[in-house]
């Protein structure tokens, strides 16, 4: 955990306060399905990773994190025959189909905003990228993000853009998805139908490639390469009812009478290859922005249903409602005790639990959720 | 279900279950083979093979009757030729045979209720899959789109994306030739399995003889070319190990074996020779193609071998401790000759 590791009372603070969570809201850590088929892990706040753990029930997940008080734990989306083996020998049986959708991803205008520059080795706020830690001379540096209410808007926007992709023509039941707030800047959503559990790394690639729009082609409404840079319009059997032939056709504003109006526009492009550009960027700017690694990886652990973001000090939860849940005040759960802290930055102001906060590179007091929310993000520290 | 494939289905498609109940119903026993009239089924069996051997579809077609007993005789004489390569290239090219048939029948088939049972016949019989007609219009069919990515993502081609289909309500719409090559390959792999299990006793001499002569003519004379498998890094060797065994190897490892050999400083000759005991193999085509990758062939563009990483997201990585940290397979240890 990168923000703590410069300061013993920081990681005390805010592990302290990650204890008392797991004491007072077990009932909040979920029961993954068939629990012992699958792989969990936790990031401790000083030692690092630990994989390849299994539990038998709910309880041992418990009695682990209490013991243990990671910063964050994570379950896996597959199941497996042996899932505390390596993982060549764990035995694959299928996985979870899950989708990330992240507010750095979404090319925000508001992020630059709230995003601070903070030197990699000793934690230090970087006025200017071009130059060097002033304090340790080094040049790495990390971005962090203070997602505002614009990101968590456009994020709801976005997860339900892709809900609708996944039943509309993915053909998802309702039922089977599931919507999670991450814990920091983004949301998990989960597709639970076992039509889905076994498709492979490869399979789940071509299905982020529709999501996103990548990999489309003018083949999609029957454009194709003629010869000396010419095209042929033969327009696809089933016409342009659906999917991505059918937004590029309502963009294009064709129907299948439609052969000479788009060769003409064609034409007017500069040829195919201008052609397949201009069909490309229109999909990339419509796809949704799902993170595609995330999706494509089937032996993935995910921060666990009901457990803390060690990144934020909020809980990842399950949006039961997306259009009334609000994440900076549902997952904020951490107590209200005040307590000294020393903010870096100058004119951070950001909102938690409904109550905004400004703090001006001072002593501060706040709660210990504002508090434990800015240590780490390495934007704040103990006195 | 009251309508019922015929003989001519039969004909063409003699690898389904009803029509080998033809020949349980004529209770045909394997001694009828040495019979003076069956030497006409023997020798179409014989010609069958060696068609496919040349790298061609066997196109005639005759009554049900003798499809149906030159398949089985073809089956056994593959069978016992016993080596692998005449194994996967009659298996693919009886796959291809069955998809020219089954394309051309779905496209000009007008009776609907007819194309449904030729579609449960085949694709939910033989492989579990059901393909539906588009309820409105039934020159288009649908397959769940779990079932199409299974099949799709195999296919390098980016027309095959799914992305680039029309797709709703959980279906893939597709035309006749695209639904049926999705399962080429499943269907290759069943005639295969097919020959595998075969248990042949008492086999009449005539099947032995033609066997005997197809086992001579067709036996591989490449071998002494391949390179010495043991000195290139696992995913190469892997990949090599596999097409000596006459395996189909998906585009992304033929181009990775390709890219490597060119790397390592192969002529293209040697490692066209390479893809020989590929079911499909075309030496036109495949010179081609490595030409192209050399960068002899059209944009000019020097193609690289694919990192690790790449290799690992495409399943075509078997990392082993003699990798070490490498992270091109071009960096592996040992370099062979």
């Amino acid at each position: 955990m990168n923000n703590l590791k410069n300061s013993t009372s920081d990681l005390l603070f805010v592990r302290n306060a990650f204890r008392e969570y797991y004491f007072k809201y077990n009932d909040l850590v979920e029961t993954p399905s068939r629990i012992n088929e699958r792989e969990f892990g936790f990031m401790t706040f000083q030692t690092g990773m630990m994989r390849h753990l299994s539990f038998n029930n709910i309880r041992e997940v418990y009695a682990t994190l209490i013991r243990n008080t990671p910063s964050d734990f994570y379950c896996s989306n597959a199941y497996y025959n042996f899932p505390a083996n390596l993982m060549q020998d764990k035995g694959w049986k299928g996985a979870d189909l899950i989708f990330d959708i992240d507010a750095k991803d979404l090319g925000l205008p508001c992020e630059v905003s709230h995003r601070y520059h903070l030197c990699a080795n000793c934690g230090e706020i970087i006025e200017s990228t071009a130059d060097p830690c002033p304090l340790c001379k080094n040049s790495t540096v990390r971005v962090e993000s203070i997602p505002c209410s614009n990101c968590f808007i456009s994020l709801r926007k976005e997860i339900k853009k892709l809900i609708a992709i996944l039943t509309d023509e993915i053909g998802v039941e309702d039922d089977n998805i599931s919507v999670y707030f991450s814990g920091n800047s983004g949301f998990h959503l989960y597709v639970y139908d076992a039509c889905f559990h076994h498709l492979d790394s490869r399979a789940r690639s071509d299905l982020v490639g529709y999501i996103l729009g990548n990999g489309i082609g003018p083949e999609v409404i029957g454009v194709r390469k003629g010869a000396n840079d010419k095209v042929s319009i033969k327009f696809p059997k089933a016409g342009f009812r659906y999917g991505w032939s059918m937004r590029l056709a309502r963009k294009l504003r064709i129907d299948q009478s439609s052969s000479s109006k788009l060769t003409n526009f064609i034409n007017k492009l500069g040829g195919y290859e201008r052609f397949s550009k201009y069909i490309i960027g229109y999909a990339k700017e419509i796809g949704i922005k799902i993170d595609p690694q995330v999706t494509i990886d089937i032996h993935r652990i995910f921060r666990h249903g009901g457990t803390l973001n060690g990144k934020s000090g909020l809980s990842k939860l399950r949006c039961v409602d997306l259009n009334k849940f609000d994440p900076l005040n549902d997952a904020c759960l951490l107590n209200d005790t005040d307590v000294q802290v020393h903010v870096k930055p100058s004119n951070l102001k950001f909102k938690l639990r409904g109550r905004t906060f400004t703090a001006n590179q001072k002593k501060e007091k706040l709660p210990t959720y504002a508090a434990v929310y800015l240590i780490c993000k390495g934007l704040a520290t103990t006195i | 279900m009251s309508l019922k494939l015929g003989t001519a289905d039969f004909a063409k498609y003699p690898f389904l279950n009803e029509a080998s109940k033809f020949l349980t119903e004529s209770h045909l026993d394997v001694d009828e083979f040495n019979r003076p009239e069956m030497e006409y089924i023997i020798d179409r069996a014989t010609i069958r093979v060696e068609v496919e051997m040349q790298g061609k579809i066997y196109k005639n077609l005759e009554r049900h009757e003798v499809e149906v007993l030159t398949f089985l005789s073809a089956l056994m004489l593959v069978k016992l030729t016993n080596i692998e390569q005449i194994l996967k290239k009659h298996s693919l090219f009886e796959a291809l045979r069955a998809e020219a048939f089954l394309i051309q029948d779905l496209r000009t088939e007008r009776d609907e209720k007819k194309k449904q049972l030729l579609l449960f016949e085949i694709f939910k019989e033989l492989f579990k899959v059901e393909v539906d007609l588009d309820p409105e219009n039934a020159q288009v069919f649908r397959m769940k789109v779990t079932d199409y990515l299974v099949r799709s993502s195999h296919f390098h081609e980016e027309g095959w994306k799914i992305v680039n289909k029309a797709v709703h309500g959980g279906y893939v719409y597709l035309d006749a030739d695209e639904i049926v090559r999705l399962v080429r390959n499943e269907l290759g792999n069943l005639i295969y399995e097919k020959i595998r299990a075969m248990s042949l006793s008492n086999v009449p001499q005539p099947i032995v003889q033609k066997a005997n002569y197809l086992a001579l003519k067709f036996r591989p004379t490449y071998e002494n070319k391949l390179p010495r498998i043991s000195d290139y890094p696992p995913c190469i060797k892997h990949a090599l190990d596999l097409m000596s065994k006459g395996e189909n190897l998906p585009h992304t490892a033929r181009l990775m074996v390709a890219t490597y050999m060119l790397s390592i400083g192969k002529n293209i000759d040697s490692i066209v020779t390479l893809f020989h005991p590929a079911p499909d193999f075309n030496e036109k085509i495949t010179r081609y193609q490595v030409e192209h990758l050399a960068g002899l062939k059209g944009g000019q563009t020097r193609y690289n071998v694919p990192s690790c990483s790449k290799l690992n997201s495409e399943d075509l990585c078997f990392r082993t401790l003699d990798c070490g940290e490498i992270t091109n397979p071009l960096k592996f240890r040992r370099r062979p000759d």
